[in-house]
């Protein structure tokens, strides 16, 4: 901060909110310039509100525009706001962040699109599910670490949970036995880290770590030794989409697909994730885990259990990162193959740091790692208009993530006494 | 600066989990594993200063050194009795049980320890790293023939067989002379002339892929057929490049304009998940083709494919499976695959084993697998053979045999 008030002090002519202008201006220009190479006046996109999924879903006519006059006026538009800021300068600047990358958006996906079209309804539904696993494993380090106890062993939970779902909803023939038994290996697994790290003060991330080792040989062997051998526990067992149970959800336009095409999971977590946010920011149970996890001192002094709060709270976390771990087998693929969750524990982390340990946040950064990612795979199907090679489409959703969150979050501040373990004086 | 180093161990943790993953998997058939040098060296042997760096040594090149001791050959394990024989396969990074292109392979070893009783081990490698270091465990152990599966195993193959020209090798998905010009061997490539003690076995995949494509163009109702890569490699392209001239063959043939959404041979861009190990992913590209219209899908993905078949399932639009018959290897993706292509690695790798306890293996060689020989080749149709109109069934048979005969090119390179 005292570096930015030094700078507006220095140099008047280029003060932040000039700097801010000019870099919208830029934004606009390349708008106006990138998206206008490769297309020809009276080209048409074609942006699809339908997905195969839903064909019982009521149609919608796509949306057809013309792609340069999109661009331009987009283009147009971003850029005189910009010079706007840098001329006179806007009273608060927070939205015309929004508007810039929202223009910067649709007139790459418009421009993509040129003489084609693709499924705007299948990207967001995409992404949807993309980010769920994701914002599951964040919410589990957010419980853990609001109360100070740092939690990467969610990528150990997460796949722990993951076969055990599997293999109880085989040997017992109910979908939901296996989906209680994920949550309680998750469960299971985090009272190990509990105990590790807050009973015996083990260095967290070392427990966490053991963990993950521990559910990583211990679900390949397992998964080699058994599931391969007897190949009836690993067939498939998913929960019907919501639209399967009901067709009338399924049926309406737009939200039908992007919402009640999904697994019951995707819903769950888009409930735990209002509850989190509610039970941490407005309920006692979430002031008591906050108190504790920036200043246990003054939370045990208060007469609050530090170390029960501390118990519940990563035992819920793995709960729920058992329910990320449930959401690959029964709300995805519905088997398990070793090693499925392919570092999603950790990409869950990094969304949690992102989200400034909010519930929120956390969601927020999913979504954008979710969109990202469901958008390069859109983009490498229409690989004729995009020119660019897939490996790097693989890396976009990394780039974005990391450019939007900088640009946006700025500095995020974890919980005061996260990873210190309590000792009682 | 606390948080500081708890990132700094959280990343070294990261990289300890990964390392972790690379350790040799159990393996089903245990062999006792001799001492690294133990067959070359017998007990009475006057051990030679050269010797007794035993981790280091590749076993059977320092072996004939004492002259003192000749009962002590080098070849002995190879020319042991059938029973003894001792083969070891080293997995690509999608390992051992993906349903698909390392268990086809490993599926050859295990034929050949059930009808030939053979000892059978292998390592699974869990990056690529792990290649040479894999391959260097099995010669050290004294292993007399030594499979590798896939295309990414090329260079260390070379480098391992260049090394230990007593070792027979067999290499699914390559082949040598590998080097293109402006290459630097052992870096780029592995070898600029074949190596005699190397099988390549390599698929003309893109024949059977053919089929499968022109099968998908006559099932398609949308017009539209998808497919998708794990990575962007030519044993992986040549199943799209395939699958791509097969619909257009059919499109010629009938009159149609079905597309391939997924691959473009002729830009040779295309769809790819960037691995071959993630089912979840491997869904949603699937999703996503199929969002655009496609109503089969072939996924090229090994164990990140096998969610394609979770896709298909619920959009009900059909998939095709690859390498092996994934009708059988996949039960639960049966009721929507059309077919499978298959690349019958199993065999070719039984009868290079055969052939290496035979006497005829011929090393410096390669074997193409291909409709004619039957090294690739369209899996049966199972459920689906109810549902494939019986014209579309002949038609098929007919490309086949044009196929075959050269009639028909398959839009990708002849393999050698």
């Amino acid at each position: 901060m005292a570096a930015v008030a030094q700078i507006g002090v220095r140099s008047e002519t280029f003060s932040r909110a000039r700097l801010l202008g000019a870099f919208y201006t830029v934004v606009g220009l390349a708008i106006l310039f990138f998206f206008s190479r490769n297309t020809h006046v009276g080209e048409l996109a074609t942006l699809g509100l339908n997905t195969v999924q839903s064909v019982k879903a009521i149609q919608l006519p796509d949306i057809i525009v013309p792609v340069l006059p999109v661009t331009a006026i987009l283009g147009a538009l971003v850029t005189l706001l910009g010079v706007w800021q840098m001329v006179r300068g806007f009273r608060t600047t927070g939205w015309l962040l929004g508007v810039a990358s929202s223009a910067f958006l649709v007139s790459f996906l418009v421009w993509a699109a040129r003489g084609t079209s693709f499924s705007l309804i299948g990207i967001l539904s995409a992404s949807l599910q993309l980010a769920t696993p994701i914002l599951l494993g964040a919410l589990s380090g957010v419980l853990c670490e609001r109360s100070a106890v740092i939690n990467i062993a969610i990528e150990g939970m997460m796949l722990g949970a993951a076969m055990t779902s599997v293999l109880v909803a085989n040997l017992t023939g109910s979908l939901w036995l296996g989906f209680f038994a994920a949550l309680a290996v998750g469960a299971l697994l985090a009272a190990w880290h509990a105990v590790m790290s807050i009973q015996f003060k083990m260095d967290q991330i070392v427990s966490g770590t053991v963990i993950n080792i521990f559910a990583t040989g211990l679900t390949s062997f397992l998964n080699q030794r058994v599931m391969q051998v007897y190949q009836n526990l690993n067939n498939q067992v998913t929960f019907p989409l919501l639209s399967q149970v009901s067709p009338e959800l399924g049926r309406i336009p737009i939200l039908g697909p992007l919402f009640f095409d999904q697994s019951p999971i995707v819903w769950m977590a888009l409930i735990l994730l209002v509850v989190i946010q509610v039970a941490l920011f407005n309920t006692r149970w979430g002031l008591r885990t906050r108190a504790v996890g920036e200043h246990p001192r003054a939370a045990d002094t208060l007469g609050i259990n530090v170390i029960r709060t501390r118990y519940i709270n990563v035992i819920l976390g793995g709960m729920v990162a058992g329910l990320g771990g449930a959401y690959f087998t029964l709300g995805s693929v519905g088997r398990f193959d070793k090693l499925m969750t392919n570092g999603r524990g950790f990409i869950a982390l990094a969304a949690m740091i992102f989200g400034n340990w909010t519930p929120v946040g956390s969601f927020a950064s999913s979504l954008i790692f979710g969109f990202a990612d469901a958008l390069q795979v859109k983009l490498q199907i229409l690989s004729g208009q995009v020119n660019i090679p897939s490996d790097f489409l693989l890396m976009l959703p990394y780039i974005v993530t990391m450019i939007a969150l900088a640009g946006v979050v700025g500095r995020v501040v974890p919980p005061a006494a996260d990873g210190q373990p309590y000792e009682k004086q | 600066m606390r948080r500081r180093i708890f990132v700094l161990i959280a990343l070294l943790a990261l990289a300890v989990i990964a390392l972790a993953a690379c350790a040799p998997a159990p393996t089903p058939a245990h062999t006792p594993a001799p001492p690294t040098a133990a067959p070359a060296q017998p007990p009475s042997a006057p051990a030679p200063t050269t010797a007794p760096a035993p981790t280091s040594a590749p076993a059977p090149t320092t072996a004939p050194a004492p002259t003192t001791a000749p009962t002590a050959a080098p070849t002995t394990a190879a020319a042991a009795t059938t029973s003894g024989y001792k083969v070891a396969l080293v997995t690509d990074i999608g390992g051992i049980d993906d349903k698909s292109f390392n268990a086809t392979a490993w599926k050859g070893v295990q034929d050949a320890m059930t009808k030939l009783g053979v000892q059978g081990k292998y390592l699974q490698s869990r990056q690529q790293t792990d290649y040479e270091k894999n391959i260097l465990e099995f010669v050290q152990e004294g292993y007399p023939m030594i499979v590798t599966v896939g295309f990414l195993l090329g260079p260390a193959t070379a480098k391992e067989a260049l090394a230990n020209p007593n070792v027979k090798f067999a290499i699914v998905d390559y082949s040598y002379p590998d080097c293109y010009p402006g290459a630097v061997v052992g870096k780029d490539c592995g070898s600029n002339n074949p190596i005699p003690n190397v099988r390549g076995l390599v698929f003309q995949t893109d024949q059977a892929a053919f089929l499968g494509g022109y099968l998908a163009a006559g099932m398609s109702k949308t017009g539209k057929v998808g497919t998708f890569g794990g990575l962007q490699l030519p044993t992986v392209t040549i199943y799209m490049t395939g699958f791509q001239s097969g619909v257009q063959y059919y499109n010629s043939k009938h009159n149609t304009n079905v597309q391939v959404l997924g691959w473009d041979s002729k830009t040779n861009k295309g769809l790819f998940t960037g691995t071959f190990t993630d089912p979840d992913k491997g869904k949603t590209a699937a999703q996503s083709l199929i969002d655009e219209g496609a109503d089969v899908v072939l996924p090229v993905a090994g164990l990140t494919g096998n969610g394609a078949f979770t896709a298909a399932q619920q959009a009900n639009v059909y998939a095709e499976g690859v390498d092996t018959d994934q009708c059988v290897s996949v039960p639960s993706a049966c009721p929507v695959l059309l077919t499978s292509v298959e690349k019958n690695m199993d065999v070719a790798v039984f009868n290079s084993i055969q052939s290496a306890i035979n006497g005829t293996f011929q090393g410096g060689t390669n074997y193409v697998g291909t409709l004619s020989n039957g090294g690739v080749g369209l899996a049966p149709f199972h459920n689906m053979d109810s549902k494939i109109p019986a014209t579309l069934k002949t038609e098929l048979d007919q490309v086949k045999a044009d196929i075959i005969s050269g009639k028909i090119p398959t839009g990708f390179a002849t393999l050698k």
